[in-house]
């Protein structure tokens, strides 16, 4: 093995010892399994889930979307933030300790978690967010399979430039390993049978990577996704809110499997003898009927329609305009969760585009 | 301060939910210790008129029911409806929608005179109620954070959306993409989608949320090759005293 | 954690409760550490009662030297009620200030109409005790006062002696009087018609609930006052106060970041602002 290696191959056994060996050095490693072997479900199989992994044969790196992002190692669905005594005296912040390292990431999953972390560390920072952030490593993954709903190659997402510490493309004999960090680099350095890459190889690596990409523009977005800002402009009282959100239950799950959604909500919790407490955040969405609720009774979106065009604008326009980036990155995890079908965002933009 | 005095009391229902309270084990001398309980049929023989809390299960199905519940109104500061039964008339209410002498023959046999039984209906339908723990049975974790709000003062945190939120926390797989129906879109959540995560699908035993989107609702049972007869009786098997059954 | 948590509050404690209303206290509130909270006039902070929860209450005191400042809490929710059964002596939690303040600089010389509808006195109070304590600083104040009921009104006694300075132009009005009302009743823009102003040299501050705002910056438009003339407080939902959570997110607009003080030409086509 060579010096600095930008890019490297990966044997496929190699691959294999090399996850073996992050568990031999007691990494945490998370990676994609089948939620039947997690959940115990038979009928849960063909869904994919990060999961702790214990064992290199427990890694799924074939999968086409994971049920929920890996947004939950980054910002749980319930985190501690702080502990004290009722009686005050003592209180103090909660840091995360946990070194994680996800293994299996894709580009538009890679893309949202950068949103996050510009979202969590613009001022006033979140050092929650951010410690956590600092203790995870990311290990990419270029998708070989196609989620039926994804879409993520009409927006841009279907490779990342940075974000992650490591980047795998399964170019079939192979993987094409991808260095994007320094944590990255010396993780490569684990990892044994690697080599540099060959000019041929990185060819191979964007012809799977165009492979990939033709069969997702099976759905797309019908104009360029830098438009969206400028499309939503003056389409507030568009029929579409309506006539779609008749259908919408109102239950958040369009916000809880987003990966670019990170709204919270903060509650305390008390020990049973009323002496020690907790405070904790846990997801919220903007489609549940009390998000904008405030304690008098009021509500700034008491309307489900007002609440169903919220997201579609967050994720077209409000984000961008406040952190420049189109928050939807075409996972299509919305689109196939949705009770109702209704949040899929190809079918909301390309009607708009549409003007009717 | 002397501890708050409560009083668990039962109507019609299978005592499932006094079970969970006892299914605590360890923890229930936790909550206990917290409180002074003072009058408990399922788990003690003193009983006492004194209570500043009182913990209610089961529905309101006779006129004798009333009475006795106004009783315990008067008596308790604060009045908790527990399980399903309690808080939105449960299971007994699917009798509300047979006939009345045949429902009462079959339970009673030849003494169905002896029993002068009428609709069922949940606790909140004859007296106010300060605080619900929903389910069929109860979730303990549940009842736990409902009764420390009430010892702290505060309004329990009941949610008010749908099952759906519990069950993307628990990462499970949403039964509607396996082909199956579920009530969990118009489900009030607090449980945990515990049924889900176990493999089943959403019964409802919660109850509806405030504003459900019933027009939501038929249009899935639709998809799912059901009737809004079935779909009635699906909403009928804990929720028959509420607005959307009858 | 490497750099420290922005959800940790500092310790305060609470040095006097004044009852205003049925459903209004006033609190002084004292921070542990014995430091000013370094507020401007209009900003808002997080405070916490340990073991029910946080929620964001505008500081109504006038920025100062000393330690102490005030809030004004209505009964609403568990955090604002578990505020109204403790004592002094109690502790609680406070983070902040946060948000955006009144433009105090950039009003000087100014005329100002303060337009406080009910509550909204609480964060103006603030803006105005600061103006006289700098009264020369300012031009005309106009300040109109709408409640309720009589019952309703808030700060009674300040408010009368608001109303004698000679300084200062005082209307007030309520929603629905009572046997002994004998002042002015209809709503805030009843008052308009009472006063004339130079709508070049005028700033309209308003603070009131949702409903008056259209109502009051119509009077003020047909008063001849420019958008830019006029600044609004907003509520919203609140958790964090630090643009994360998304409670109070309208529009792009985060309003504990950009708010909840806004100078309404910015706002007036954002969908959700005023609706």
């Amino acid at each position: 093995m060579g010096g600095d290696m930008n890019l490297a191959i990966i044997e496929k056994e190699g691959l294999h010892l090399f996850v073996a060996e992050l568990l031999r050095r007691k990494n945490t490693v998370v990676g994609v399994k089948d939620q039947s072997a997690v959940s115990s479900i038979p009928g849960d199989s063909g869904f994919y889930t990060y999961a702790p992994i214990n064992s290199p044969e427990e890694l799924t790196l074939s999968f086409d979307v994971t049920l929920i992002p890996p947004k939950k190692y980054l910002l749980p669905a319930y985190e501690q933030l702080l502990t004290f005594n009722l009686s005050p005296g003592s209180i103090k912040a909660d840091a995360p300790k946990e070194e994680l390292i996800v293994f299996g990431v894709h580009p538009y999953d890679i893309i949202a978690i950068n949103q996050m972390d510009k979202v969590f560390s613009t001022v006033p920072q979140d050092n929650h967010y951010l410690e956590r952030r600092k203790r995870t490593t990311i290990i990419g993954v270029d998708p070989v399979k196609i989620a039926p709903r994804a879409f993520w190659s009409s927006m841009g997402a279907d490779t990342v430039a940075g974000g992650f510490d490591l980047m795998l493309t399964d170019i079939g004999q192979c993987y094409v390993m991808e260095v994007g960090s320094k944590k990255g680099a010396s993780l490569l350095k684990m990892a044994p049978k690697t080599r540099e890459a060959a000019p041929a190889e990185v060819k191979e690596r964007d012809k799977v990577r165009t492979e990939a990409r033709k069969r997702c523009d099976a759905n797309r977005l019908s104009f360029s996704y830098l438009e969206l800002p400028s499309l939503l402009d003056g389409k507030e009282e568009h029929v579409i809110w309506e006539e779609k959100s008749h259908l919408c239950f109102s239950c958040g799950t369009c916000n809880l499997v987003c990966p670019t959604c990170y709204c919270f909500d903060v509650r305390d919790d008390v020990s049973i003898d009323l002496k020690k407490g907790s405070r904790y955040r846990t997801w919220d969405g903007c489609l549940l009927s009390d998000f904008a609720q405030v304690a008098g009774g009021g509500n700034f979106r008491g309307h489900r329609a007002d609440r169903y065009r919220h997201r579609f604008y967050r994720k077209g326009q409000f984000i961008y305009r406040r952190f420049g980036d189109i928050a939807c990155v075409g996972c299509g995890r919305c689109s196939a969760q949705c009770p109702s079908d209704i949040a899929d965002p190809i079918a909301v933009f390309n009607r708009l585009k549409e003007g009717i | 301060m002397s501890k708050p005095r409560v009083a668990i009391f039962d109507f019609a229902g299978c005592e499932g939910d006094q079970l969970q309270i006892v299914n605590l084990e360890e923890g229930v001398l936790d909550v206990l210790g917290q409180v002074e309980i003072v009058t408990w049929r399922e788990a003690m023989k003193e009983q006492s008129d004194h209570y500043d809390i009182a913990l209610v299960e089961g529905s309101i199905t006779r006129k004798g029911d009333e009475e006795r519940i106004k009783a315990i109104r008067e008596k308790a500061k604060i009045l908790v409806a527990i399980g399903a039964c309690a808080t939105i008339g449960g299971i007994n209410c699917i009798k509300n929608f047979q006939d009345e002498k045949f429902v009462r023959r079959y339970v009673y046999g030849d003494k169905a005179h002896w029993y002068n039984t009428y609709a069922a209906r949940p606790v909140s339908a004859v007296v106010p109620v300060d605080a619900n723990v929903h389910g069929c049975p109860i979730n303990r974790e549940e009842f736990v954070q409902v009764l420390k709000a009430l010892l702290q003062g505060k309004k329990p945190f009941i949610p008010d959306y749908p099952v759906c939120v519990d069950c993307k926390k628990a990462g499970n797989v949403c039964v509607l993409l396996k082909g199956q129906f579920c009530m969990g879109p118009v489900t009030r959540a607090g449980c945990g989608a515990c049924c889900i995560t176990e493999g089943a699908y959403c019964w409802g035993c919660r109850g509806l949320v405030d504003d459900p989107n019933m027009d939501a609702a038929r249009e899935l049972l639709g998809r799912f090759g059901i009737s809004a007869g079935e779909a009635l009786g699906q909403i009928r098997l804990y929720d028959g005293y509420g607005e959307e059954a009858r | 954690m490497g750099s420290p948590s922005p959800y940790l509050p500092g310790l305060a404690t609470i040095m006097k409760i004044e009852e205003q209303t049925a459903m209004e206290k006033l609190f002084v509130v004292r921070p542990n550490d014995g430091k000013p909270l370094g507020h401007k006039p209009g900003q808002f902070v997080e405070v916490s009662v340990f073991g029910v929860g946080e929620c964001p209450i505008s500081v109504s005191s006038a920025p100062n030297k000393k330690a102490d400042f005030e809030i004004c809490v209505r009964r609403a929710g568990n955090v604002t009620n578990a505020l109204h059964n403790l004592k002094a002596g109690d502790v609680i939690g406070i983070r902040g200030p946060y948000g955006t303040h009144f433009p105090v600089e950039d009003l000087k010389g100014k005329d100002l109409l303060f337009v406080a509808g009910g509550l909204g006195i609480v964060p103006l109070r603030s803006f105005i005790n600061y103006v006289l304590e700098r009264r020369k600083d300012y031009g005309r104040i106009i300040v109109l006062f709408g409640a309720r009921t009589p019952a309703d009104r808030l700060f009674k006694a300040e408010i009368a002696s608001l109303a004698r300075r000679p300084d200062l132009e005082y209307l007030e009005t309520v929603d629905v009087g009572d046997a002994s009302w004998k002042g002015n009743m209809g709503v805030i823009t009843t008052l308009f018609p009472k006063f004339t102003i130079d709508p070049k040299k005028t700033y309209a501050i308003m603070v009131g609930p949702p409903v008056m705002y259209r109502f009051a910056i119509a009077a003020a438009r047909a008063k001849g006052l420019a958008d830019d003339h006029i600044i609004v407080s907003l509520e919203r939902k609140m958790k964090c106060g630090l643009g994360k959570c998304g409670h109070c997110q309208m529009g792009p607009v985060y309003v504990c970041q950009e708010g909840p003080v806004f100078n309404f030409a910015a706002i007036k086509n954002l969908e959700e602002a005023l609706s």
